[in-house]
């Protein structure tokens, strides 16, 4: 990896200030780690042209075929139709110069817990802030392409983190029952819709901080860091924040450094570390064979984490455009994304009350269990707003029961197979014969 | 949850010291996008209407509600529980519903101009067309009383459009 060498870092056998973060069991800093700047992460290499002209034509000038992702995305026809984008342009409100007053902070925590609930979050985590956990510099803005304003030098990681002590994150979860249909229209629609809402639930709180009297800042933060420290979840293998309700069905999106008093929460242990040691069924479902099936986790850059090939994920999207945005597969497929039910709460409880050395053979069952009633990969068919998993992509088909409205040739699903699969049986593009599995 | 959380009070009722802090204020001073000039094949009015309900529900809105106009437009009226009245509630929090409206309605509009129509919200007697809507009835105060939520309700803007649809009622 080559990284500026001016970029700030932070190692733990220098920095005595700021012992190494809790991160929980997922994952462990353990050596000098390199502050990533925003410049660097997927979004804006693809839109400055690093990743090659098809992602960069598919960053920049992707119009989608589908209503509904020009509605969601920023594949849209005109970028002023997304929300993110609309809320981006909003003018933000001033500090408030008359500070509200914290005697307790357990109570400010628990009040700033019930706003992001009302606000629309489905979790709201509370970390402490951490040098390792900072972008270098810059700001990482809600669309996701755009960096703006690069901080001075006075602003070093360490520096924010010494002025703002606290990270908070207000996930929002996808509908379960939609992104069954990964690969499709659905799926996406509901992935795309719960950015838009996490963006909104993390303004209206930013905003709101504001309105106490503290600062908030945004997009500094790695938010799935952000989400460890803040006892959201613990990092599975598929490279996603997997949490005790939602699995890693949930979109982070940004995280908030502030320093309004706050009492942070310690890391989650779900079992996701002994569950992911074992599993790999998001690795073998993998269409670009991005996930790791080695049973070890690897270090990258001072962090011992499962590392995903974020290259050959990216690279799929524009090659699937026309049919479809976010594969998702691996949250789809992940045995801990699942309703949030009693029987659900009962297998996380079990795992997370067994002992670290009985777990290989709990996971085993669960995971046995898991392939027996929900099978290797999602094969539900699901229904929606005029969509059908069902139905092959590009087929031109008016899947409402009982319509009479006149359409072109070939409207109605006449040679559709209507078998109870959906069309995203494991693609052959993933059967690696030079993987040992 | 007043009584347990001692900052609930101002969340709910204080009004920002800087309107901008309110995201309702706030992105009502974005020009929403424009119309997209390449029109999709639309399905019928009843199917339409039917989709676009299901959509404004999938945004967030409680209930849906289509209205024609004298001007041959349609108007898409969402309404949302709202524990505290928004008009009288002016803290974020009490606009909470506002603006969680807002958004159903943002996110709409996108999709109605996307697929090449136009689409625009307007506040002006929102609860007089959603009572024309169906949705509920006006009561003496101007407050739109639905069965399912009484009086504690919003009614966000109206999203006026030239979509065809299926009106539920007619203003």
């Amino acid at each position: 990896m080559t990284l500026a060498p001016e970029r700030p870092r932070y190692d733990p056998a220098v920095d005595a200030e700021f012992p190494p973060p809790n991160l929980g069991r997922s994952v462990h800093v353990i050596g000098p780690v390199v502050n990533v700047h925003p410049d660097e992460t997927p979004h804006p290499k693809v839109r400055r042209g690093e990743m090659g002209k098809v992602l960069f034509d598919y960053g920049r000038n992707t119009i989608s075929p589908d209503p509904l992702a020009r509605t969601n995305s920023t594949r849209c026809r005109d970028k002023g139709n997304v929300f993110t984008d609309v809320l981006r342009r909003a003018p933000a409100g001033r500090i408030n110069p008359t500070k509200t007053e914290v005697p307790d902070p357990a109570a400010m925590s628990r009040h700033i817990k019930n706003v992001g609930r009302y606000l629309g979050a489905d979790i709201v985590g509370i970390g402490r802030s951490h040098p390792a956990l900072l972008y270098a510099g810059g700001t990482l803005r809600d669309t996701g392409f755009v960096v703006e304003g690069e901080a001075g030098p006075s602003e070093s990681p360490a520096e924010l983190c010494r002025k703002y002590p606290y990270v908070i994150v207000t996930p929002v979860a996808w509908d379960y029952e939609l992104a069954q249909a990964h690969r499709h229209h659905i799926g996406d629609a509901a992935y795309d819709t719960t950015l838009m809402q996490t963006v909104l639930v993390l303004t209206a709180l930013e905003f709101y901080i504001r309105e106490l009297g503290y600062t908030a800042l945004r997009g500094k933060v790695n938010p799935q860091a952000a989400a460890l420290a803040g006892g959201v979840g613990e990092l599975g293998r598929n490279g996603l924040i997997i949490t005790e309700k939602f699995g890693a069905r949930i979109h982070l999106s940004d995280a908030i450094l502030t320093d309004l008093p706050l009492e942070p929460n310690q890391p989650i242990d779900l079992g996701v570390d002994d569950f992911c040691k074992v599993c790999r069924k998001c690795a073998e479902t993998c269409p670009t064979n991005s996930i790791s099936f080695d049973a070890n986790k690897q270090v990258f850059n001072g962090v011992e984490k499962y590392k995903i090939k974020w290259e050959t994920c990216y690279k799929l999207r524009p090659l699937v455009t026309e049919h479809w945005q976010i594969c998702l597969t691996c949250s789809t497929v992940c045995p801990y994304t699942k309703p949030n039910v009693w029987w659900r709460t009962l297998a996380v409880e079990t795992l997370r009350n067994t002992p670290h050395l009985l777990r290989p053979a709990v996971v085993k069952s669960l995971k046995w269990l898991d392939d027996r009633v929900w099978g290797k990969v999602a094969n539900k068919r699901v229904r929606w707003l005029g969509y059908d998993s069902g139905v092959r992509p590009g087929v031109k088909a008016c899947t409402v029961a009982g319509c009479t409205a006149q359409h072109d040739a070939g409207g109605h699903p006449v040679d559709v197979p209507m078998a109870d699969i959906g069309y995203y049986a494991p693609l052959k593009e993933n059967v690696n014969r030079f993987v040992k599995r | 949850m007043a009584d347990r959380d001692p900052y609930w009070e101002s969340f709910i009722n204080r009004p920002p010291a800087d309107p901008n802090n309110l995201i309702t204020h706030a992105l009502k001073q974005v020009r929403p996008g424009g119309v997209n000039p390449v029109r999709t094949e639309v399905h019928s009015p009843n199917v339409m209407s039917r989709h676009v309900k299901e959509l404004a529900q999938f945004y967030g809105a409680d209930q849906v509600g289509i209205v024609s106009l004298a001007s041959g437009q349609f108007g898409v009226v969402c309404v949302l529980q709202a524990d505290y009245d928004t008009r009288t509630a002016t803290g974020i929090g009490g606009q909470t519903p506002a603006m969680k409206g807002l958004f159903a309605i943002y996110t709409l509009g996108s999709y109605i101009r996307e697929l090449g129509y136009n689409a625009v919200h307007s506040e002006t007697d929102r609860e007089r067309l959603a009572a024309a809507a169906g949705l509920g009835s006006v009561d003496a105060a101007g407050r739109l009383v639905t069965r399912k939520f009484g009086a504690r309700c919003h009614v966000a803007d109206v999203l006026l459009t030239d979509l065809p649809l299926a009106a539920d009622g007619r203003a």
